[in-house]
């Protein structure tokens, strides 16, 4: 047989060929030891000299050929010699994981800010939120028939001898600091109760951090730098920041801390009420006569405290409206945290 | 607090904007909360502390305007009348208690014409919003505001007996008060009575029998001071807020009720005529004014600045207080009446740390000598947390406070006693929770509500019991599930309902993450470790979800005490040398009746197999057409292996087989 002869026989076979069974039948008859194309190279030597390298030319070119086309078809029948048909690979396919939750946005707050002052040197603490009248009040100064109580309403248990669900983190000063000697710096987060009716700013039940660094040469001067650091971590290196005189009766000199507001950079919108601050933070030197209530000199010892609303904190970063929201745990909504 | 711009320039020079100074006054500790332009003037609002009862005044707060903008306070001088009118009445004042009210005086104004203020007065009052009642009640008013010291006008001709008695209420007594409301009186309350009955609550609101009208022609003017306790307490009792009240609590200055009250009277006299025909007073007139002690070095330290003596001399002279030079750059500074809320060294630090400013205080950074704790509660919780959350589960915050109600439909009352609230504002505050699984349930009621198809959340935080009669806490952590766990994979959606085990699947990742390996899984839900029970997973029961309103779905709640596995932790891990060589693994599989224990099975299995056997789990387990009903299909997966040697089929196969014959045996398994 001539080679183009066997050229033509092999495209019409190959047309017909539809099964692996029937293409490897195939390139045996062609390509296999004892096929057609090794007989042809057998006959190479018999060949006249002159003719020798054309026609092994012409033989390779058909042995090429073949291999192409049988390629070919493979890919037809199977859909490629790699990927079989299940293996579609589509890489737009919703990726297989199970699927995560989320911490929720109040305990993101808590641990964000809590990070920060322990990069510091801070210590984390936690006290019960049952607490007596002496830590929540008398221990921080707080006389009892006086006005200044009136910011701290609070739920009282009943027949418990002046027990009661503490109204801020505050109370976990005294503990602290009744149970160990300076130097302290400590920050504490918890839950805090104030029977105040609930709507879209105020719940029962919120959460505080508390913060108090204590030694012997502890300046207003370093309350300021210490909250300035945080305020920028939390909030951002651009913020601005101001101290202004207040009361609270633990602390004195007593400042409120506000920062720019993160809304309108100060310019004046709904979130800060058109003032352009933002009230985030009570703060000031701990008061002498709660350092007398604990057993420590005041002549030797200062310190700082402050305290934080994490609600609020949470709502003014993620732009919430609703401190209700908080305690429905739609899962809609604490999965966007 | 609200104080014009005009009436506040009756008393200092002011240079600044309205504006200006509100941002002074603000950075001083005056928080100005509003600035609105009206009739003329500016009213500011402002939020006065609860230790400023001098800056409940006009005049108080025109001190402080001085003292920030380096200005002087004009305060008119007093006229005493000192020869009272034509007939001199015969008057009694009786108190009861000096502490009850430490000075009380009495003016008598015959004569008067009681009608409308002018206009200047009327519109001074309505900017700080009071409305105006007749020329005699609104120069009390007036005074108030000014001076912040209440005032009262009795109609004398309506007073019995030529007597102020100021005594404590009797039980059973009432008065209606000048707003028309009858109040039913206690021992508690502090009255001003003439001889037969009770005339104003005093310090709160005057009677309603004794007001000034138009009719009245001759005035009681009372000034007093009363104690600052009994006042709170009796307005709170009474449940009535009053502008008198709210200074008396907080105290005023006994120094200026006598000149305070004659200048009310001046100006009736000159607003309404008549004289002055009795002035009587009986208490206190002075306090003991204290002294203290400053030195520089002291502000210094606290502040961290460093402010010269002159500076601070000339701040605390601004606001009134009196100083006289000591050695060591030190001073006394005498404390004037109207600043009670200064009793110590302190409370100066605050007042010149707020003239000079706040903001011009420097920014320092303290050195923190920080205390380094091992591993504490708070990172395991973390660590527990965030495991849960990669299983996918979602924090929930709920309240610590519920209704007993609900605890009763999840059959928590009897032998029961909650640790209770003495006073909720609602219902659902009547307890403090003795368990996190009502509050989940509740999520997942309202998350069902809200078309949540699967729900899987968690929550750790305190319950409370009572324990000898005393409250006590715990720390737990709440799982709850319910719906169809979703799962998309490569051969499509797979829709399985949650259950026990995938809480129990949950609390297995988190007990061996905390190195925690000797727990069990009771038959009835319980959870144990090291052979104690710290909690229980539950189906909730069908009729607790019908109080809740969740319907047609399983709940399923796994509650543990924290406190009580956290004892358990074990962090600390030891490295097991690697396999050196490897092993044989040999699968079986059985038929088994449905009621046969897999944890038994695989009990035998490692008991039986002796020291070659490393593992044995299962890898499969189906029911189906293969499998006859009431019977399941199981593979279990064994692998042996020796530490010392590579083991030999001949070896393993005599092992292996007698473990298969022990499980037909036992329980009656078929070995596939």
């Amino acid at each position: 047989m001539d080679i183009e002869t066997i050229k033509a026989q092999i495209d019409s076979e190959i047309q017909n060929i539809n099964s692996t069974q029937n293409l490897e039948e195939f390139r045996l008859k062609y390509l296999g030891r004892k096929g057609i194309l090794a007989q042809l190279t057998s006959q190479i030597p018999l060949l006249p000299q002159e003719e020798r390298a054309l026609f092994g030319q012409q033989v390779n070119a058909l042995k090429n050929r073949i291999l192409s086309l049988v390629s070919e078809k493979q890919k037809s029948i199977t859909g490629g010699p790699i990927h079989r048909k299940a293996d579609i690979y589509d890489i737009s396919m919703p990726g297989i994981a199970q699927e995560l939750g989320r911490l929720h946005p109040i305990t993101q707050v808590i641990d964000e800010i809590c990070t920060i002052f322990n990069r510091m040197g801070f210590s984390i603490v936690e006290g019960p939120d049952i607490e007596t009248e002496f830590n929540n009040f008398t221990g921080l100064n707080i006389p009892l028939e006086h006005p200044s109580r009136d910011a701290f309403d609070t739920f009282y248990l009943k027949g418990k001898d002046k027990l009661l669900l503490r109204s801020h983190t505050s109370p976990v000063q005294i503990r602290v600091m009744k149970s160990r000697k300076p130097p302290l710096a400590i920050v504490v987060p918890g839950r805090v109760y104030r029977p105040d009716a609930t709507d879209a700013s105020h719940s029962f039940m919120f959460h505080q951090i508390e913060g108090f660094m204590v030694s012997e040469n502890i300046r207003f001067s370093d309350l300021k730098g210490v909250l300035e650091l945080v305020a920028r971590a939390v909030f951002g290196k651009d913020i601005k920041m101001r101290f202004r005189p207040h009361f609270f009766p633990f602390t004195e000199p007593s400042a409120e801390v506000d920062i720019s507001c993160i809304i309108c950079k100060g310019k004046g919108c709904s979130v800060c009420g058109r003032k352009g601050w933002l009230e985030i933070l009570g703060s000031g030197m701990i008061h002498p006569n709660v350092f007398k209530h604990v057993g420590y000199d005041p002549k030797k010892y200062t310190g700082f405290a402050f305290g934080m609303g994490i609600e609020r904190i949470a709502m003014l970063k993620f732009g919430i409206d609703d401190i209700r929201l908080f305690f429905e745990n739609d899962l809609r909504f604490l999965k966007q945290f | 607090m609200k104080v014009t711009y005009n009436w506040l320039k009756d008393f200092v020079e002011i240079k600044i904007s309205p504006k200006e100074l509100a941002e002074k006054f603000t950075m001083a500790g005056l928080e100005v909360t509003s600035l609105e332009e009206k009739g003329g003037d500016f009213v500011f609002e402002i939020e006065i502390t609860s230790n400023r009862p001098d800056w409940l005044s006009v005049t108080g707060i025109a001190r402080e305007a001085a003292a920030i903008t380096n200005s002087r306070l004009k305060l008119p001088a007093v006229k005493k009348q000192k020869k009272p009118g034509a007939a001199v009445v015969p008057f009694i004042i009786k108190v009861d208690d000096r502490r009850d009210c430490p000075l009380y005086t009495a003016k008598i104004i015959r004569g008067v014409k009681v009608g409308p203020s002018p206009d200047w007065l009327r519109k001074r009052l309505e900017l700080v919003g009071c409305r105006s009642i007749n020329n005699i009640v609104d120069i009390t008013n007036y005074i108030l505001f000014t001076y912040g010291e209440p005032l009262h006008a009795f109609d004398l001709d309506k007073l019995s007996g030529n007597t102020i008695n100021v005594r404590r209420a009797k039980n059973g007594e009432k008065i209606t008060t000048i707003d028309g409301q009858e109040k039913a009186l206690s021992p508690d309350i502090l009255l001003i009575a003439d001889q037969k009955r009770p005339v104003a609550i005093a310090g709160v609101m005057g009677g309603q029998d004794t007001e000034v009208s138009y009719a009245t022609k001759n005035i009681l003017l009372e000034a007093a001071v009363f104690n600052l306790i009994v006042v709170r307490r009796g307005r709170r009792i009474l449940g009535i807020q009053s502008e008198s009240s709210y200074r008396f609590e907080r105290g005023v200055n006994l120094e200026a009720v006598d000149s305070a009250a004659w200048q009310a009277v001046e100006l009736m006299q000159d607003l309404a005529g008549g004289d002055c025909a009795l002035a009587k007073s009986a208490g206190l007139n002075k306090v003991k004014r204290k002294s203290i002690i400053l030195s520089s070095t002291a502000v210094n330290k606290i502040l961290g600045l460093d402010i010269a003596l002159g500076r601070i001399e000339k701040i605390l002279k601004s606001l009134g207080f009196n100083i006289q030079a000591k050695p060591k750059e030190a001073f006394a500074v005498k404390i004037p009446s109207h600043r009670p809320d200064v009793t110590s060294g302190i409370d100066l630090v605050e007042e010149i740390a707020r003239i000079y400013g706040y903001e011009n205080i420097p920014q320092t950074l303290p050195t923190v000598r920080p205390q380094v704790n091992a591993r504490d509660t708070r990172d395991t919780v973390s660590l527990i947390k965030n495991i849960l959350v990669g299983l996918g589960s979602n924090e929930v915050i709920t309240y610590s406070l519920t209704d007993k109600d609900l605890l009763k439909d999840f059959g928590m009352h009897e032998g029961f006693e909650a640790v209770e609230v003495l006073n909720p504002l609602s219902k659902e505050q009547e307890v403090l929770r003795p368990s996190l699984t009502p509050g989940l349930a509740t999520c997942v009621a309202y998350n069902l509500n809200q078309r949540q198809d699967y729900i899987n959340i968690f929550e750790v935080a305190g319950v409370f019991s009572q324990l000898n009669n005393l409250p006590r806490e715990e720390l737990k952590l709440g799982i709850a599930l319910c719906g169809i766990k979703p799962l998309l994979l490569k051969q499509g959606l797979i829709k399985e309902p949650a259950g026990l085990l995938d809480l129990k699947g949950m609390l297995e990742v988190v007990f061996t993450r905390l190195g925690i390996n000797d727990y069990d899984f009771k038959t009835d839900g319980a959870v144990y470790v090291a052979a104690e029970k710290i909690g229980l997973m539950e189906k909730l029961p069908g009729s607790a979800l019908e109080k809740l309103d969740i319907k047609n779905r399983d709940v399923f709640v796994a509650a543990l005490s924290l406190d009580r596995l956290l004892v358990h932790i074990n962090t600390g891990r030891k490295f097991s040398p690697l396999p050196v060589y490897p092993g044989i693994s040999r699968d079986i599989s059985l038929i088994l009746k449905e009621d046969i224990s897999i944890g038994d099975v695989l009990g035998m299995i490692k008991g039986a197999a002796g020291p070659l056997l490393k593992d044995a789990k299962v890898t499969d387990y189906y029911k189906g057409k293969q499998i006859p009903a009431g019977f399941r299909g199981l593979t279990i997966s064994c692998l042996y292996r020796s530490d010392e040697r590579t083991l030999t089929e001949a070896e393993v196969s005599p092992v292996h087989s007698e473990v298969c014959k022990l499980l037909a045996g036992n329980f009656a398994a078929q070995i596939r």
